[in-house]
């Protein structure tokens, strides 16, 4: 085997890690960021006793466990669902339905781009998902978001610039 | 003080629907009726209107999601934006559409059925609002303050009285568990503060928080529809809180539910009021941006001093709490559980048997600080032992009250705080922004405070 051939064997196997170490960090990024929108913190049920017998107060034990559930569903944070509201910029009926799909797309995103079904255009969607959200924290003036989310574009198109070197795709087409 | 009305009885509930049933009525019938609760268990219906449906009313409407036997059966604002947010979010949880309405005099003649409103408008709103409700033979929740005038808040009570109905105002920390628990058994029933000579409390609210509320251009309400209602602009309409023809401005808007505690906590309405404010920053708004009161209290076991402040600049200090000072110890409590402490004076007999029983939990003792040699130790008290309560409780704040609210509508239990609990409460603080204007003390008589 000539050095040349060694090199380029090398070269291939170290792309083909990347480009599968890109995919599951955008994968993971995607999918956990879907799922937060539908945690929320559960408080304890349980009563807590005094004397030996439970209060009449309603007073519960303190703390809350974290915990996921389709009622917790919110894909714009409240505190910023005001923000671009205010906005003139905003379309008033788009709002809504970016709310309500933001995090199944992050969600279904990810899980393609995990399992390689149609990775590119899976990342191409998922770059275009990023773009709007860079879109509504330009807005209300969000740089810091704006400056993360310019990361995750480069990690997208990094993504999609290793795409010939994707292995282990179930769809490997579009 | 008068009895509070008398609640819709098991016995009315009974032969009003058994007359129903007779009859084959639907429409007009007295409507409370069975509903499968979530935990399966079965409870009365209450159908419920809701008036005014922006940020507030949202808030509430959050809360009685989670209170089974509801349906919410109209929402009424001015403005369409709330109104379709609110048929939306209500056809969400109960999978029937609300009807909606712009006016409340349309939805009084129209709704037939109902048993109580929810009334979450602007306060200058709030008494005609009541007033009506109450007259149409509605019990009313309606958020506090009760009024932008004594005498609205007057009229409200009177409208009670006179209707028999139900009317709860929203001082949501009166059936707070954590506020209920310190007053009956570690204020009155322990007596774990001794004597108490001086209650601090205070609402440091963010400049960025205090803010005016801006809108988008594209969903402005016409002026005429503006002017109906009261108000000059959109601007007014959106930032009702800093005008003084439409509220009481901070004093009443955030200081209102921690004052009603000193009265409600002390069992005695004060005996004078002195404050000072100003526009420290925002210097266009009509309201003092920022406001400081001190109350005067003859209590049966002595002077109280209680200060108040209210910022609408500054976060520093705690946000918002109540402090209660006593000989023996202090008790500061806020609706925030994480902004809640209790310290035992080094001088007080020992709380160790209270711990024991569960009446309190012992806190960690926060780090001794170093040395200093910028301090004389022998002016300084020894740091006292904290403590916290027992527990928490784990609804949103205001789901208690309205628990409250309506399970007196169903007739079993009677108001945490009816018209005339919240207007003695409420009485003196209309008094504090005269005190501030004229920078003068107001030494109340009947006439400041009665009816």
């Amino acid at each position: 085997m000539s050095n040349e051939e060694t090199c380029c064997t090398g070269n291939k196997l170290a792309l083909t890690y990347g480009a599968l170490l890109l995919r599951l960090w955008l994968a993971v990024r995607a999918i956990q960021t879907g799922l937060e929108k539908y945690a929320g913190a559960k408080a304890s049920d349980e009563a807590v006793k005094i004397d030996g017998a439970v209060n009449e107060y309603g007073l519960t034990a303190a703390g809350s466990v974290k915990h996921y559930a389709t009622v917790n569903y919110h894909g714009v944070p409240d505190a910023l669902m005001k923000k671009f509201e205010a906005e003139p910029l905003m379309l008033k009926g788009a709002l809504p339905l970016y709310d309500k799909f933001l995090g199944p797309a992050l969600i279904v995103l990810g899980v393609t781009i995990l399992l390689g079904v149609a990775s590119r255009t899976s990342l191409f969607f998922l770059g275009l998902l990023y773009i709007s959200l860079t879109w509504g924290l330009i807005l209300i003036k969000q740089d810091d978001g704006v400056s993360w989310l310019g990361v995750h574009m480069i990690l997208v198109v990094m993504a999609l610039a290793l795409a010939e070197h994707n292995r282990f795709a179930l769809l490997k087409k579009w | 003080m008068n009895p509070p009305p008398s609640p819709i009885s098991r016995r009315d509930f009974l032969s009003k629907t058994m007359a129903t049933a007779g009859a084959g009525l639907v429409l007009g019938a007295p409507s409370i009726l069975r509903a499968a609760s979530v935990d399966g268990a079965s409870t009365e219906q209450v159908k419920v209107a809701l008036i005014g449906v922006g940020k507030q009313g949202r808030v509430l409407f959050e809360a009685m999601k989670n209170i089974p036997g509801l349906h919410f059966q109209a929402v009424c604002d001015i403005w369409k934006y709330n109104r379709e947010n609110a048929v939306r979010s209500v056809e969400a949880h109960q999978n029937s559409k609300p009807t909606a309405y712009s006016d409340i005099d349309e939805l009084l003649a129209n709704e037939k059925g109902l048993d109580a409103v929810v009334i979450a408008t602007p306060d200058f709103w709030h008494s005609p609002h009541t007033v009506k409700c109450l007259e149409a033979g509605l019990n009313v929740y309606c958020e506090k303050m009760m009024s932008n005038t004594i005498d609205g808040a007057r009229a409200m009570v009177r409208a009670m009285e006179k209707s028999g109905k139900l009317c709860q105002i929203g001082h949501q920390r009166r059936s707070n568990p954590r506020y209920r628990y310190t007053l009956d058994k570690l204020i009155n029933g322990n007596k774990i503060c001794g004597q108490i000579t001086n209650i601090n409390a205070q609402w440091n609210r963010a400049v960025n928080s205090s803010q005016d509320i801006a809108f988008n251009k594209k969903l402005t309400i016409e002026d005429a529809i503006l002017n109906k209602y009261g108000f000059a602009d959109m601007n007014q309409f959106m930032n009702w809180r800093t005008f003084r023809a439409l509220s009481g401005g901070p004093i009443s808007d955030l200081g209102a539910h921690q004052i009603d505690i000193f009265g409600w906590f002390l069992g005695v309405p004060p005996k004078s009021v002195f404050a000072s404010g100003g526009h420290s920053y925002f210097k266009k708004r009509e309201h003092f941006d920022n406001v400081m009161a001190i109350f005067d209290f003859d209590t049966p076991a002595g002077e109280v001093r209680a200060s108040y402040q209210v910022l609408t600049t500054t976060s520093y200090g705690g946000g918002f709490w109540e402090s209660f000072m006593g000989t023996e110890g202090s008790i500061k409590i806020s609706e925030i559980a994480a902004n809640s402490a209790i310290y035992r004076e080094g001088s007080a007999p020992s709380w160790d048997d209270y711990v024991d029983r569960g009446i309190l939990k012992r806190t960690p003792a926060p780090p001794k600080p170093p040395p200093s040699a910028d301090a004389v130790a022998s002016y300084a008290s020894a740091a006292p032992e904290t403590f916290d309560l027992p527990g928490g409780f784990n609804k949103p704040a205001h789901q208690p009250h309205l628990e409250n609210f309506f399970n007196s509508v169903r007739g079993k239990t009677t108001l945490n705080c009816n018209a005339r609990h919240a207007f003695e409460s409420e009485a003196p603080i209309y008094w504090v922004n005269p005190s501030a204007l004229k920078c003068q003390p107001i030494e109340f008589t009947a006439e400041h405070l009665s009816l």
